[in-house]
């Protein structure tokens, strides 16, 4: 089980100190309370029975068992300081550690590990490990100490029945493990129904326009009863386990109960009667001592079930840990190890040559080769799938090609400094992520001051308001009640697919980017408002290189030079005026697209029969 | 935030009455799980009391008591005689708790399955607009953890209250025949205890849920990185993102500290309460020992009794929450339940037997999503005032844009949903005064992308209907040229259907859904035959030609985006914005030089050139 915490050894003894700090402690307070109170008791029975007990006996007995609790409690208090503070440090620094690893990995890898896995891993995971760390060696140490020094002092007390006690105890220890291993399974069990039942209302709810079309309610109340039914009888089965599970800890305790009182009596009382001396027939064992004993021994009760509790906790949590791990140990594709330091600024000039992607065995790009001087415009159109959005991300280092290579002012992009690379470039992605954080901060996104940390973060609002013009943005932000203020996402409003496009392209441009890509950034914006964002653009990216992926003819043809892709190969390549002229591919969307504004021009519906 | 509901809605008679309601079916159950808790508790806490006895009696007799007379070989046998009963007692105790946390899970479980089948089979009956309304996520948690909710107020809730008070009560009773003094002295400490309890509670309550709303920011922080990871990177905010979430982080770490703090207190409190009253048991209890007015075995026993006030005590002052919780889900459950079923059938609805002769008709239709009652803005009108009429075995194809209506008027047929104004007519009836059932029983549906229900490819396509023969399905599969693809699959028509069919082709679906549309043999027909990207030829063609073979000889009513389908109907409908604005056969549709004209440049000369 050991090798299952690889890696967590790690986060755990940096709070060493504190660990052993929190052991001492568990050691002292199972030590006090197990040798505090119950001494105390049986002193004062012991004398009662002796018939030497005075009142002031009593009075400080009782005094002294206040005492030990209050020093017991007190190191219980810092015990749980030590020990579950510092499991829940361990569960805060695993998950900056892994945040932080995170923003290391690149695209790939994110592909590979979808969101809902990681964050399952982020979670429930690591709070198991928590738990395992924390109520595992918190609890978990405590209890066996318990119960070893509660065993200790019943041999001590009595070798007799402390023997008896410790011959029975592993064996229903053992017996309740299997027990708990039991309705562990049935547990599951009951688990898988309940998502089975789950996934049929699902089914049932997304379907119901079928469900209703062929008339089928009843067979679907039916089966979903039946389901149910399956549910109520696994847990059942679950019950008949889970039930007898405290009330077995009872019967098993009592029996041991039955077992020491009889032998223990036997011994008292025919040591008593051979001798006949009322104080000296309890040499061995003595009423005080007895009762003692059974305070022991009752504190078992609880360990006997803890200990397949506990294996369950340690299994889950080595298990749990082995998933974070996987990620810790995850490596980037994308690295800067063939960086030239010297490369300080891009300038704009792009170049691919017969760059080839391929992933899982498809080949997404096949021998592009394209050059994009700086400050020109390239359009890049093509049915879905064709690779488009490939370019644009090879472009930012998002990938890497398989072969080939990408050429930035003349050098391989390998070698530029991811920092600088990113930095030249403003990236609108076909479906923008926006943060849930204010609208400012959303277009400060990536300005100088927002990705360091030691200035202060206040964006640049100046900036940000002429990013918001540029990208046709202001008229909206006008309309919002707290203006730059505005907060996006769960928290706040929601934005519209259009203004969402915009604000993304007011994030690239407030960088103003040396290479400006718009990845069919405007799809949601009406044909007007994006030819007065892209003469917008115009003016202020003056001498900026700009990629332009997109649909629209009526965008595309004011490009330098229009690129079509097909299966990864470029089709066609020119000027709108060439590639109308050839009539290919390009030529048919532009024939299409007049149809179809031809089709949206307003005419009054007016029914004609024919 | 959902949780948070829990925590503020409060107690409300009404509805524990009406959860109350779920448990009449199962009084007898109940009053069983009461006396077994009685009885529970009662042998449960008899044990230190028949060790004072062993003790007073046979172990250590008072002087010049008249136990005190007997031989030991008499004090022997009485030793063994009250092991018997501890025993005895013991074995009765394994039973009856047992029996308690049986009955009690049974109880549980079956209110839970009859609260889930009623709102299930509610949900069944009402009309289309709820879905609309309510996105199935919504609809699951109501069947799911608020249904819970209830069964935990059942079985943690109402039976913790009654079980933990008898467990007090029984606990109180025998400390008061063991000894008065000492029972008033030692049930001093049950108030205390309660309130320490209750303000921890109350505490644990308060951290737990700041441990949920900085556990839910920090999700989202998460979630959003990854998610936008990419974004993240290429705008270099790396270093930046990282800070930004270590400080959400520690927030978080602070939450969880802050409930670390008040479990320090907390166990120590107990510990120090506890133990307390030990001391003052001891104290009191050992000075009235030393005056001989008390046993040593009554002594013994009370500093067993000291102890046991703390479970109880802890669930009873956890119970009200329990209850509490309860409220929001019963209160979201109930209101399921309370939904008006819209669309329902009149007291005197039309059953039909035999079938449809299969005459559609719309008269002056003016229909919109809102809810038939309710002010409609002049923009919602999704048909204005429609006037259609299909002659019986008479095909129509229904085209023009995204938003025109098409959907609508093929929903309503199947009386999905009411109009506002004007009427629906089928073999001359208004749609709202024929039995449900029975006029979708005979107008079949048709959705391009079939849906699969899990269970096999057969009962997918027999759908409900026991009664139709292998053969017929069969023979309904090779006329649309599937049956052999599925006589291909591992088990035939009894393969599994895996993941919805996420496995099938576009084409093998659409086939199957014909298939099904076939078996059902309605008398009306309604096609959503949607465009199809990816498909070769030699599966198109099968289409086409299998859905010949479903519109032969019946009403049909096809939104079709096929060339081929719009050119086999008898009529085509053109739509625009809610209204008919061109109806006839395709080439006079085209010589007319309208709409359609348009629509048929931009949608289907592509394929008229391709051939299909």
């Amino acid at each position: 089980m050991l090798k299952g915490f690889r890696g967590l050894g790690f986060f755990f003894l940096k709070y060493r100190v504190q660990w052993s700090l929190g052991m001492t402690c568990v050691f002292f307070s199972v030590a006090i309370s197990l040798l505090g109170p119950p001494f105390f008791v049986r002193f004062v029975i012991d004398e009662l029975y002796a018939g030497r007990a005075t009142l002031e006996t009593v009075g400080w007995n009782a005094f002294y068992i206040m005492l030990a609790t209050l020093l017991a409690n007190a190191v219980v208090f810092a015990q749980r300081q030590f020990n579950v503070v510092s499991s829940f440090k361990v569960a805060y620094d695993v998950r900056k550690a892994i945040f932080e690893q995170l923003t290391n990995l690149d695209q790939t890898y994110f592909h590979q590990n979808k969101t809902g896995d990681l964050m399952s891993r982020l979670t429930s995971d690591l709070n198991m490990v928590r738990e395992m760390l924390g109520f595992g060696i918190n609890a978990g140490s405590q209890t066996l100490l318990r119960m070893i020094m509660s065993i200790g002092l019943m041999i001590w007390l009595s070798p007799t029945l402390g023997l008896i006690v410790l011959a029975v105890f592993p064996i229903i220890a053992g017996l309740l493990a299997i027990m708990v291993r039991i309705i562990a399974k049935r547990y599951v069990a009951v688990q898988e129904q309940s998502s089975a039942i789950s996934a049929k209302a699902q089914e049932n709810f997304s379907g119901i326009r079928v469900v209703k079309g062929y008339a089928i309610e009843d067979r679907e109340i039916a089966e979903y009863k039946d389901m149910n039914a399956e549910y109520k009888k696994r847990s059942m089965a679950l019950a008949i386990s889970e039930a007898p599970e405290w009330a077995a800890v009872g019967i098993a305790m009592n029996t041991v109960f039955v077992i020491v009182l009889l032998v223990g009596a036997r011994e008292l009382l025919f040591q008593g009667a051979t001798t006949g001396n009322a104080n000296a027939n309890f040499a061995g064992l003595t009423p005080g001592k007895f009762v003692q004993f059974f305070t022991y021994l009752f504190e078992l009760s609880w360990p006997m079930l803890a200990v397949g509790w506990m294996t369950n906790i340690f299994q889950r949590g080595s298990s749990s840990w082995s998933r974070l791990q996987e990620i810790l140990d995850a490596k980037s594709v994308i690295t800067d190890s063939r960086v030239d330091p010297s490369i300080k600024a891009v300038d704009g000039l792009i170049e691919f040559k017969d760059v080839t992607v391929k992933a899982d065995g498809r080949t997404l790009l096949a021998n592009v080769n394209l050059k994009i001087p700086k400050g020109t415009t390239v359009g890049i159109t093509g049915r879905t799938g064709s690779g488009k959005t490939l370019l644009g991300q090879l472009i930012g280092r998002l990938i890497d090609p398989s072969s080939g290579v990408i050429l930035i002012d003349g050098q391989d992009a390998r070698t530029v400094p991811i920092q600088v690379l990113r930095s030249a470039i403003g990236l609108v992605p076909q479906e923008p992520f926006l943060f849930s954080d204010k609208l400012s901060e959303n277009i400060a996104f990536g300005l100088p001051n927002s990705t360091q940390i030691t200035e202060p973060n206040i964006p640049d609002l100046e900036r940000v308001q002429m990013a918001a013009r540029v990208a046709g943005l202001s008229k909206d932000v006008a309309d919002f009640k707290e203006q730059f203020e505005t907060v996006l996402g769960e928290r706040g409003i929601t934005l519209s697919g259009g203004q969402r496009q915009r604000t993304a392209i007011a994030r690239a441009i407030a960088r103003d980017p040396a290479i400006l890509i718009l990845d069919d950034s405007m799809s949601a914006v009406d044909t007007e408002t994006e030819a007065r964002i892209l003469s917008e653009l115009k003016k202020v990216l003056e001498d900026r290189t700009v990629i332009l992926i997109g649909h629209r003819v009526s965008t595309l043809r004011f490009a330098d030079n229009i690129v079509v892709l097909e299966n990864g190969r470029v089709l066609e390549q020119g000027t709108h005026d060439q590639l109308i002229h050839q009539g290919g591919y390009y030529a048919e969307m532009e024939r299409k697209q007049s149809l179809q504004t031809e089709l949206e021009v307003e005419i009054e519906p007016v029914a004609t029969r024919v | 935030m959902r949780e948070e509901d829990a925590f503020t809605k409060q107690f409300d008679w009404q509805l524990t009455k009406r959860i109350f309601g779920y448990l009449r079916p199962y009084t007898w159950i109940a009053l069983g799980a009461l006396l077994l808790a009685f009885l529970n508790s009662a042998t449960n806490r008899l044990y230190p009391f028949l060790q004072a006895q062993v003790i007073d009696q046979y172990l250590i007799p008072k002087a010049g008591s008249s136990f005190a007379a007997l031989a030991v070989d008499e004090r022997w046998n009485g030793v063994v005689t009250i092991g018997i009963i501890i025993a005895v007692v013991a074995l009765l105790e394994f039973v009856v708790r047992f029996g308690f946390n049986y009955v009690l899970s049974w109880m549980g479980q079956s209110v839970l399955f009859d609260i889930r089948a009623d709102i299930f089979s509610k949900l069944q009956r009402l009309p289309l607009a709820y879905f609309d309304r309510n996105p199935v996520g919504r609809l699951i948690t109501r069947v799911t953890s608020d249904v819970d909710a209830i069964n935990s107020f059942i079985t943690d809730g109402l039976m913790t209250l009654v079980q933990s008070t008898f467990v007090v009560l029984a606990t109180a009773v025998l400390m008061f025949q063991l000894n008065t003094k000492l029972a008033l002295v030692a049930l001093a400490v049950v108030p205390i205890l309660f309130l320490a309890l209750r303000f921890f509670q109350t505490q644990f309550r308060k951290s737990y849920r700041e441990i949920r709303i900085k556990q839910a920011i920090v999700n989202t922080a998460l979630n959003e990185n990854i998610t936008g990871m990419g974004t993240v990177q290429i705008f270099n905010r790396e270093v930046r993102q990282r800070r930004d979430f270590d400080t959400l982080n520690s927030e978080f770490l602070a939450a969880y500290l802050k409930s670390v703090k008040w479990y320090s207190y907390f166990f120590p409190t107990v510990g120090i309460i506890g133990n307390g009253a030990l001391a003052i048991v001891i104290w009191v209890g050992g000075g009235d020992a030393v005056r001989n007015v008390v046993s040593i075995g009554v002594l013994y026993a009370f500093t067993r009794y000291v102890f046991d006030f703390f479970r109880p005590l802890e669930d009873l002052s956890n119970v009200l929450n329990t209850l509490q919780a309860a409220m929001a889900s019963a209160e979201r459950i109930f209101g399921i339940l309370d939904e008006p079923e819209v669309i329902t059938d009149a007291a005197n609805a039309k059953k039909i037997v035999g079938g449809f002769k299969g005459e559609v008709q719309f008269k002056d239709v003016w229909f919109s999503y809102k809810p038939v009652g309710e002010e409609v803005l002049e923009t919602d009108w999704v048909l204005r005032g429609i006037n259609l009429h299909v002659k019986p075995g008479q095909s129509v194809a229904l085209v023009g844009a995204t938003g025109a209506g098409k959907t609508s008027i093929i929903s309503l047929v199947s009386r999905f949903y009411d109009i506002q104004k004007g009427s629906i007519l089928v073999d001359g009836t208004d749609v709202r005064q024929i039995v449900q059932r029975d006029l979708r029983k005979h107008v079949g549906v048709v959705l391009q992308d079939v849906y699969l229900f899990s269970g096999t490819i057969e009962s997918n396509l027999r759908m409900n209907d026991e009664s139709i023969p292998l053969e017929k399905i069969i023979q309904a599969c090779k006329y649309v040229g599937v049956h052999e693809f599925i006589s291909s699959l591992p088990n035939g028509y009894k393969t599994e259907v895996k993941e919805r069919g996420a496995t099938l082709s576009t084409g093998q679906k659409q086939l199957l859904a014909f298939a099904r549309a076939l078996i059902a043999n309605p008398d009306i027909l309604l096609v959503l035959d949607e465009a199809t990207a990816n498909i070769d030829t030699e599966s198109e063609l099968q289409i086409q030609d299998a859905l010949a073979k479903v519109m032969h000889g019946r009403t049909s009513i096809i939104i079709a985006h096929r060339l081929s389908t719009i050119k086999n109907c008898d009529r085509i409908i053109v739509m625009r914005k809610g209204k008919i604005v061109e109806e006839g056969s395709h080439d006079e549709l085209l010589q007319h030089g309208g709409y359609y004209a348009t629509l048929y440049n931009l949608q289907y000369a592509d394929q008229e050139l391709a051939g299909v």
